[in-house]
Protein backbone atom coordinates (compact mmCIF):
# COMPACT_ATOMS: atom_id res chain seq x y z
CA UNK A 1 0.00 0.00 0.00
CA UNK A 2 1.25 3.48 -0.92
CA UNK A 3 2.04 5.97 1.93
CA UNK A 4 -0.18 8.41 -0.34
CA UNK A 5 -3.46 5.94 0.43
CA UNK A 6 -2.80 5.52 3.52
CA UNK A 7 -1.79 9.45 4.77
CA UNK A 8 -5.71 10.24 2.84
CA UNK A 9 -7.05 7.37 4.65
CA UNK A 10 -6.33 8.39 7.74
CA UNK A 11 -6.83 11.56 7.15
CA UNK A 12 -10.19 11.36 5.82
CA UNK A 13 -11.20 8.95 8.75
CA UNK A 14 -9.75 11.39 11.45
CA UNK A 15 -12.10 14.15 9.41
CA UNK A 16 -15.01 11.54 9.32
CA UNK A 17 -14.90 11.32 12.91
CA UNK A 18 -14.48 14.85 13.71
CA UNK A 19 -17.77 15.32 11.59
CA UNK A 20 -19.18 12.65 14.43
CA UNK A 21 -18.20 14.05 17.52
CA UNK A 22 -19.24 17.30 16.40
CA UNK A 23 -23.26 15.81 15.75
CA UNK A 24 -22.52 14.05 18.95
CA UNK A 25 -21.97 17.69 20.09
CA UNK A 26 -24.83 19.54 18.37
CA UNK A 27 -27.53 16.63 19.99
CA UNK A 28 -25.93 17.19 23.03
CA UNK A 29 -26.26 21.27 23.24
CA UNK A 30 -28.29 22.58 20.19
CA UNK A 31 -31.84 24.23 22.39
CA UNK A 32 -34.21 22.89 20.12
CA UNK A 33 -35.12 19.66 17.99
CA UNK A 34 -35.26 21.00 14.90
CA UNK A 35 -31.74 22.21 15.42
CA UNK A 36 -30.68 19.12 16.66
CA UNK A 37 -31.71 17.44 13.38
CA UNK A 38 -29.91 19.68 11.46
CA UNK A 39 -26.50 19.11 13.41
CA UNK A 40 -27.22 15.37 13.21
CA UNK A 41 -28.52 14.30 10.47
CA UNK A 42 -25.80 16.21 8.17
CA UNK A 43 -22.73 15.78 10.29
CA UNK A 44 -23.45 12.22 10.38
CA UNK A 45 -23.99 11.22 7.06
CA UNK A 46 -20.62 13.38 6.02
CA UNK A 47 -18.81 11.48 8.99
CA UNK A 48 -19.58 8.13 8.38
CA UNK A 49 -19.20 8.78 4.70
CA UNK A 50 -15.66 10.15 4.79
CA UNK A 51 -14.87 7.37 7.30
CA UNK A 52 -15.44 4.84 4.57
CA UNK A 53 -13.86 6.46 2.54
CA UNK A 54 -11.09 6.71 4.05
CA UNK A 55 -11.03 2.88 5.31
CA UNK A 56 -11.36 2.47 1.27
CA UNK A 57 -8.05 4.19 0.63
CA UNK A 58 -7.04 1.75 4.06
CA UNK A 59 -8.08 -1.43 2.57
CA UNK A 60 -5.76 -4.08 0.16
CA UNK A 61 -8.68 -5.36 -2.05
CA UNK A 62 -10.56 -3.70 -3.99
CA UNK A 63 -13.79 -6.23 -2.44
CA UNK A 64 -13.88 -4.07 0.60
CA UNK A 65 -15.07 -1.15 -1.80
CA UNK A 66 -18.77 -2.70 -1.93
CA UNK A 67 -19.72 -3.23 1.88
CA UNK A 68 -18.47 0.25 2.71
CA UNK A 69 -19.98 1.94 -0.16
CA UNK A 70 -23.26 -0.19 1.00
CA UNK A 71 -23.10 1.38 4.16
CA UNK A 72 -22.49 5.01 3.38
CA UNK A 73 -25.53 4.36 1.35
CA UNK A 74 -27.51 2.92 3.29
CA UNK A 75 -27.02 4.87 6.28
CA UNK A 76 -27.31 8.09 3.98
CA UNK A 77 -30.59 6.61 2.91
CA UNK A 78 -31.95 6.14 6.16
CA UNK A 79 -31.13 9.08 7.75
CA UNK A 80 -32.43 11.61 5.53
CA UNK A 81 -35.68 9.63 5.67
CA UNK A 82 -35.75 9.53 9.35
CA UNK A 83 -34.65 13.13 9.81
CA UNK A 84 -37.64 14.15 7.50
CA UNK A 85 -40.02 12.21 9.51
CA UNK A 86 -38.81 13.29 12.65
CA UNK A 87 -39.63 17.07 11.17
CA UNK A 88 -42.75 16.33 9.89
CA UNK A 89 -43.84 15.03 12.84
CA UNK A 90 -42.96 18.27 14.98
CA UNK A 91 -44.30 20.49 12.16
CA UNK A 92 -47.86 18.47 12.46
CA UNK A 93 -47.69 18.72 16.11
CA UNK A 94 -50.25 21.35 17.53
CA UNK A 95 -47.57 23.65 19.37
CA UNK A 96 -47.74 22.43 23.01
CA UNK B 1 -3.32 0.46 28.13
CA UNK B 2 -3.54 -0.70 24.52
CA UNK B 3 -6.10 1.16 22.58
CA UNK B 4 -7.73 -2.16 22.09
CA UNK B 5 -8.44 -2.59 26.19
CA UNK B 6 -9.55 0.94 25.95
CA UNK B 7 -11.97 -0.13 23.68
CA UNK B 8 -13.33 -2.95 25.16
CA UNK B 9 -13.83 -1.57 28.41
CA UNK B 10 -15.63 1.64 27.03
CA UNK B 11 -18.22 -0.84 25.39
CA UNK B 12 -18.75 -2.69 28.71
CA UNK B 13 -19.05 0.30 30.31
CA UNK B 14 -21.95 1.44 27.33
CA UNK B 15 -23.88 -1.66 27.00
CA UNK B 16 -24.02 -1.63 31.10
CA UNK B 17 -25.13 2.66 30.83
CA UNK B 18 -27.80 1.91 28.18
CA UNK B 19 -29.02 -1.39 30.28
CA UNK B 20 -29.74 0.84 33.14
CA UNK B 21 -31.43 3.98 30.98
CA UNK B 22 -33.70 1.08 29.53
CA UNK B 23 -34.74 0.15 32.87
CA UNK B 24 -34.69 3.15 34.48
CA UNK B 25 -36.19 5.65 32.24
CA UNK B 26 -39.90 6.60 32.62
CA UNK B 27 -40.57 6.91 29.23
CA UNK B 28 -41.64 3.72 26.86
CA UNK B 29 -40.22 5.11 23.73
CA UNK B 30 -36.97 5.92 25.52
CA UNK B 31 -36.78 2.54 26.71
CA UNK B 32 -36.99 0.81 23.52
CA UNK B 33 -34.47 3.19 22.13
CA UNK B 34 -32.32 2.39 24.85
CA UNK B 35 -32.69 -1.21 24.75
CA UNK B 36 -31.90 -1.32 21.52
CA UNK B 37 -28.90 0.74 21.72
CA UNK B 38 -28.03 -2.19 24.40
CA UNK B 39 -28.67 -4.68 21.88
CA UNK B 40 -26.08 -3.09 18.92
CA UNK B 41 -23.34 -2.64 21.47
CA UNK B 42 -23.88 -6.09 23.04
CA UNK B 43 -23.56 -7.25 18.85
CA UNK B 44 -20.57 -5.07 18.93
CA UNK B 45 -19.28 -6.89 21.75
CA UNK B 46 -20.00 -10.50 20.80
CA UNK B 47 -17.88 -9.15 17.23
CA UNK B 48 -14.98 -8.20 19.69
CA UNK B 49 -15.47 -11.75 21.16
CA UNK B 50 -15.06 -13.19 17.56
CA UNK B 51 -18.91 -14.50 17.02
CA UNK B 52 -19.64 -12.79 13.94
CA UNK B 53 -22.63 -15.30 13.86
CA UNK B 54 -24.06 -14.04 17.13
CA UNK B 55 -23.51 -10.39 16.13
CA UNK B 56 -25.32 -10.64 13.50
CA UNK B 57 -28.10 -12.42 15.03
CA UNK B 58 -28.08 -10.31 17.93
CA UNK B 59 -28.28 -6.86 15.73
CA UNK B 60 -30.57 -7.97 13.27
CA UNK B 61 -33.05 -9.70 15.33
CA UNK B 62 -32.18 -8.88 19.12
CA UNK B 63 -31.94 -5.31 19.01
CA UNK B 64 -33.81 -4.36 15.15
CA UNK B 65 -36.83 -6.99 14.85
CA UNK B 66 -37.20 -7.30 18.95
CA UNK B 67 -36.87 -3.33 19.34
CA UNK B 68 -39.93 -2.65 16.49
CA UNK B 69 -42.22 -5.55 18.16
CA UNK B 70 -41.53 -3.21 21.50
CA UNK B 71 -42.52 0.05 19.79
CA UNK B 72 -45.57 -1.79 18.49
CA UNK B 73 -46.14 -3.15 21.94
CA UNK B 74 -45.43 0.57 23.50
CA UNK B 75 -47.88 2.25 21.09
CA UNK B 76 -50.67 -0.03 22.12
CA UNK B 77 -50.17 0.08 25.64
CA UNK B 78 -50.36 3.73 26.08
CA UNK B 79 -47.99 5.92 28.40
CA UNK B 80 -46.37 4.54 31.27
CA UNK B 81 -48.58 5.22 34.32
CA UNK B 82 -46.62 2.58 37.11
CA UNK B 83 -44.68 3.96 39.81
CA UNK B 84 -40.97 3.20 40.28
CA UNK B 85 -40.50 0.04 42.03
CA UNK B 86 -40.38 0.20 46.50
CA UNK B 87 -36.71 0.05 47.45
CA UNK B 88 -37.55 -2.91 48.80
CA UNK B 89 -38.38 -4.14 45.46
CA UNK B 90 -35.42 -2.94 43.65
CA UNK B 91 -33.14 -4.08 46.45
CA UNK B 92 -34.37 -8.14 46.22
CA UNK B 93 -33.67 -7.67 42.16
CA UNK B 94 -30.67 -6.18 42.94
CA UNK B 95 -29.90 -9.40 45.05
CA UNK B 96 -31.14 -11.59 42.89
CA UNK B 97 -29.44 -9.99 39.95
CA UNK B 98 -25.96 -10.22 42.08
CA UNK B 99 -26.35 -13.77 43.09
CA UNK B 100 -27.01 -14.46 39.70
CA UNK B 101 -23.49 -12.68 38.61
CA UNK B 102 -21.72 -14.67 41.23
CA UNK B 103 -23.17 -17.87 39.85
CA UNK B 104 -21.92 -17.18 36.67
CA UNK B 105 -18.69 -15.92 37.47
CA UNK B 106 -18.47 -19.01 39.78
CA UNK B 107 -19.17 -21.25 36.58
CA UNK B 108 -17.04 -19.45 34.10
CA UNK B 109 -14.04 -19.40 36.88
CA UNK B 110 -14.30 -22.95 37.37
CA UNK B 111 -15.12 -24.33 33.97
CA UNK B 112 -12.20 -26.22 32.00
CA UNK B 113 -10.25 -23.33 30.01
CA UNK B 114 -10.31 -25.54 26.78
CA UNK B 115 -13.66 -26.19 25.59
CA UNK B 116 -14.85 -29.92 24.57
CA UNK B 117 -16.99 -28.61 21.21
CA UNK B 118 -14.32 -27.09 19.11
CA UNK B 119 -11.58 -30.25 18.57
CA UNK B 120 -14.33 -32.38 18.05
CA UNK B 121 -16.47 -29.83 15.14
CA UNK B 122 -13.37 -29.64 13.36
CA UNK B 123 -12.54 -33.23 13.51
CA UNK B 124 -16.35 -33.53 11.41
CA UNK B 125 -16.34 -30.55 9.54
CA UNK B 126 -15.41 -32.29 6.19
CA UNK B 127 -18.26 -34.70 6.72
CA UNK B 128 -20.93 -31.64 7.17
CA UNK B 129 -21.26 -30.45 3.71
CA UNK B 130 -20.16 -26.75 4.94
CA UNK B 131 -17.29 -25.33 6.17
CA UNK B 132 -18.66 -22.59 8.71
CA UNK B 133 -18.61 -24.71 11.82
CA UNK B 134 -21.39 -22.76 13.19
CA UNK B 135 -23.71 -23.88 10.20
CA UNK B 136 -22.30 -27.61 10.99
CA UNK B 137 -23.27 -27.29 14.36
CA UNK B 138 -26.60 -25.74 13.61
CA UNK B 139 -27.90 -27.61 10.21
CA UNK B 140 -26.01 -31.05 11.28
CA UNK B 141 -24.20 -32.04 14.08
CA UNK B 142 -27.19 -30.70 16.33
CA UNK B 143 -29.89 -30.20 13.42
CA UNK B 144 -32.21 -31.48 16.15
CA UNK B 145 -32.15 -28.18 18.39
CA UNK B 146 -33.13 -26.12 15.46
CA UNK B 147 -36.06 -27.91 14.40
CA UNK B 148 -36.86 -27.45 17.89
CA UNK B 149 -36.41 -23.33 17.78
CA UNK B 150 -38.26 -23.30 14.40
CA UNK B 151 -41.26 -24.79 16.22
CA UNK B 152 -40.72 -22.45 19.35
CA UNK B 153 -41.28 -19.75 16.43
CA UNK B 154 -44.41 -21.74 15.39
CA UNK B 155 -45.66 -21.47 18.95
CA UNK B 156 -45.30 -18.01 19.15
CA UNK B 157 -47.17 -17.50 15.84
CA UNK B 158 -50.20 -19.68 16.72
CA UNK B 159 -50.17 -17.47 20.21
CA UNK B 160 -50.67 -14.26 18.02
CA UNK B 161 -53.12 -15.96 15.88
CA UNK B 162 -55.47 -16.77 18.84
CA UNK B 163 -55.35 -13.65 20.57
CA UNK B 164 -55.43 -11.58 17.75
CA UNK B 165 -54.19 -8.39 19.27
CA UNK B 166 -55.00 -5.46 16.94
CA UNK B 167 -53.54 -5.20 13.55
CA UNK B 168 -51.18 -2.31 12.71
CA UNK B 169 -52.09 0.07 10.17
CA UNK B 170 -49.52 2.97 10.51
CA UNK B 171 -49.68 6.41 9.84
CA UNK B 172 -49.38 7.40 6.56
CA UNK B 173 -45.37 8.23 6.70
CA UNK B 174 -45.59 10.80 3.46
CA UNK B 175 -43.73 10.98 0.52
CA UNK B 176 -40.34 10.46 1.82
CA UNK B 177 -40.87 6.55 2.55
CA UNK B 178 -41.48 5.16 -0.91
CA UNK B 179 -38.46 5.94 -2.25
CA UNK B 180 -36.44 4.94 0.77
CA UNK B 181 -38.30 1.25 0.29
CA UNK B 182 -36.71 1.49 -3.09
CA UNK B 183 -33.70 1.74 -2.27
CA UNK B 184 -34.08 -0.75 1.09
CA UNK B 185 -36.01 -3.14 0.09
CA UNK B 186 -34.23 -4.54 -3.24
CA UNK B 187 -31.19 -4.50 -1.34
CA UNK B 188 -31.95 -6.22 1.24
CA UNK B 189 -33.55 -9.20 -0.33
CA UNK B 190 -29.85 -9.16 -2.40
CA UNK B 191 -28.39 -9.03 1.30
CA UNK B 192 -30.28 -11.76 2.66
CA UNK B 193 -29.85 -14.07 -0.27
CA UNK B 194 -25.98 -13.28 0.58
CA UNK B 195 -26.29 -14.00 4.19
CA UNK B 196 -27.82 -17.44 3.46
CA UNK B 197 -25.53 -18.46 0.54
CA UNK B 198 -22.57 -17.54 2.43
CA UNK B 199 -23.38 -18.97 5.41
CA UNK B 200 -21.96 -22.15 4.55
CA UNK B 201 -18.10 -20.68 4.70
CA UNK B 202 -18.54 -17.68 6.58
CA UNK B 203 -20.98 -15.94 8.88
CA UNK B 204 -24.83 -16.11 8.51
CA UNK B 205 -27.83 -18.56 7.87
CA UNK B 206 -31.36 -18.93 7.59
CA UNK B 207 -31.75 -16.53 11.13
CA UNK B 208 -29.98 -13.66 10.31
CA UNK B 209 -31.21 -13.72 6.29
CA UNK B 210 -34.33 -14.32 7.74
CA UNK B 211 -34.22 -11.23 9.76
CA UNK B 212 -33.01 -8.69 6.98
CA UNK B 213 -35.65 -10.10 4.70
CA UNK B 214 -38.09 -9.44 7.91
CA UNK B 215 -36.57 -5.97 8.40
CA UNK B 216 -37.59 -5.20 4.14
CA UNK B 217 -41.33 -6.68 4.87
CA UNK B 218 -41.71 -3.98 7.94
CA UNK B 219 -39.96 -1.05 5.48
CA UNK B 220 -42.99 -2.21 2.91
CA UNK B 221 -45.50 -2.56 6.01
CA UNK B 222 -44.90 0.58 7.18
CA UNK B 223 -44.54 2.28 3.70
CA UNK B 224 -48.05 1.68 3.27
CA UNK B 225 -48.17 -1.81 1.52
CA UNK B 226 -51.81 -3.02 3.07
CA UNK B 227 -51.29 -6.09 5.01
CA UNK B 228 -55.07 -6.42 5.72
CA UNK B 229 -55.37 -7.80 2.12
CA UNK B 230 -56.76 -11.72 3.25
CA UNK B 231 -55.04 -12.99 0.44
CA UNK B 232 -51.69 -11.72 1.57
CA UNK B 233 -52.02 -12.05 5.25
CA UNK B 234 -53.49 -16.13 4.16
CA UNK B 235 -50.04 -16.47 1.82
CA UNK B 236 -47.36 -15.46 4.47
CA UNK B 237 -48.99 -17.37 7.10
CA UNK B 238 -48.67 -20.46 4.80
CA UNK B 239 -45.03 -19.48 4.17
CA UNK B 240 -44.46 -18.85 7.77
CA UNK B 241 -45.94 -22.69 8.56
CA UNK B 242 -43.44 -24.02 5.57
CA UNK B 243 -40.38 -23.66 7.19
CA UNK B 244 -41.22 -26.38 10.23
CA UNK B 245 -42.94 -28.72 7.51
CA UNK B 246 -40.57 -28.77 5.23
CA UNK B 247 -37.46 -29.21 7.98
CA UNK B 248 -40.08 -31.97 9.91
CA UNK B 249 -40.12 -33.95 6.34
CA UNK B 250 -36.69 -33.23 5.50
CA UNK B 251 -36.04 -35.29 9.73
CA UNK B 252 -38.69 -37.92 8.00
CA UNK B 253 -36.95 -38.36 4.99
CA UNK B 254 -33.61 -38.37 5.97
CA UNK B 255 -34.48 -41.08 8.92
CA UNK B 256 -35.94 -43.27 5.52
CA UNK B 257 -32.94 -43.06 3.80
CA UNK B 258 -29.94 -42.98 6.22
CA UNK B 259 -31.99 -44.76 9.41
CA UNK B 260 -30.73 -41.66 11.46
CA UNK B 261 -33.16 -38.71 12.16
CA UNK B 262 -31.42 -35.97 10.26
CA UNK B 263 -28.39 -37.66 9.22
CA UNK B 264 -27.89 -37.08 5.61
CA UNK B 265 -26.71 -39.19 2.85
CA UNK B 266 -23.27 -39.33 2.36
CA UNK B 267 -21.43 -36.45 0.23
CA UNK B 268 -25.18 -34.74 -0.24
CA UNK B 269 -25.33 -32.81 2.81
CA UNK B 270 -24.96 -29.33 1.38
CA UNK B 271 -28.03 -29.79 -0.59
CA UNK B 272 -30.02 -31.11 2.02
CA UNK B 273 -28.84 -28.00 4.37
CA UNK B 274 -29.30 -25.79 1.09
CA UNK B 275 -32.69 -26.56 0.88
CA UNK B 276 -33.38 -26.25 4.37
CA UNK B 277 -32.00 -23.37 4.90
CA UNK B 278 -34.09 -21.64 2.15
CA UNK B 279 -37.23 -22.50 3.85
CA UNK B 280 -36.46 -21.73 6.81
CA UNK B 281 -35.31 -18.24 5.93
CA UNK B 282 -38.81 -17.36 3.86
CA UNK B 283 -40.35 -18.81 6.70
CA UNK B 284 -38.67 -16.97 9.70
CA UNK B 285 -38.69 -13.99 7.55
CA UNK B 286 -42.58 -14.29 7.35
CA UNK B 287 -43.28 -15.23 10.73
CA UNK B 288 -41.71 -12.11 12.03
CA UNK B 289 -43.57 -9.92 9.98
CA UNK B 290 -46.59 -11.91 11.11
CA UNK B 291 -45.47 -11.38 15.02
CA UNK B 292 -44.79 -7.52 13.54
CA UNK B 293 -48.43 -7.20 11.99
CA UNK B 294 -50.62 -9.19 13.87
CA UNK B 295 -54.04 -10.89 13.14
CA UNK B 296 -56.61 -8.84 14.96
CA UNK B 297 -60.13 -7.62 13.32
CA UNK B 298 -59.53 -4.05 14.88
CA UNK B 299 -56.92 -1.75 14.16
CA UNK B 300 -54.80 0.37 16.20
CA UNK B 301 -52.79 3.03 14.84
Amino acid sequence: MSLVATLLGTAMIAAGVGFLLFAALGLWRLPDTLSRLHALTKADTAGLALVALGAACLSDTPAALLPLGLCALLVAVSGATIGHLIARRLMRRPAA
Amino acid sequence: MSPVVLFDAALALGVLGCAALALTLRDRTGTVAAFMLTGLLVALSWLRLGAPDVALAEAAIGAGLTGALFLRGARRLGPLRARPPAPAQAAAAALGAAVLSAALLWAFATAPAESLYPPRVAAALEDSGVSNPVTAVLLNFRAWDTLLEIAVLVVALLLVMTLSPPRVIPDKLGALVQPFARIVVPVAVLVAGHLLWQGAEAPGGAFQAGAVLAGAGLALVLGGVRVDRRVLRRALTALALAGLAVFTLAALASQAVTGALLGYPDGQAKAWIIAIEGALTLSIAATLCLLFTGYGRRSAR
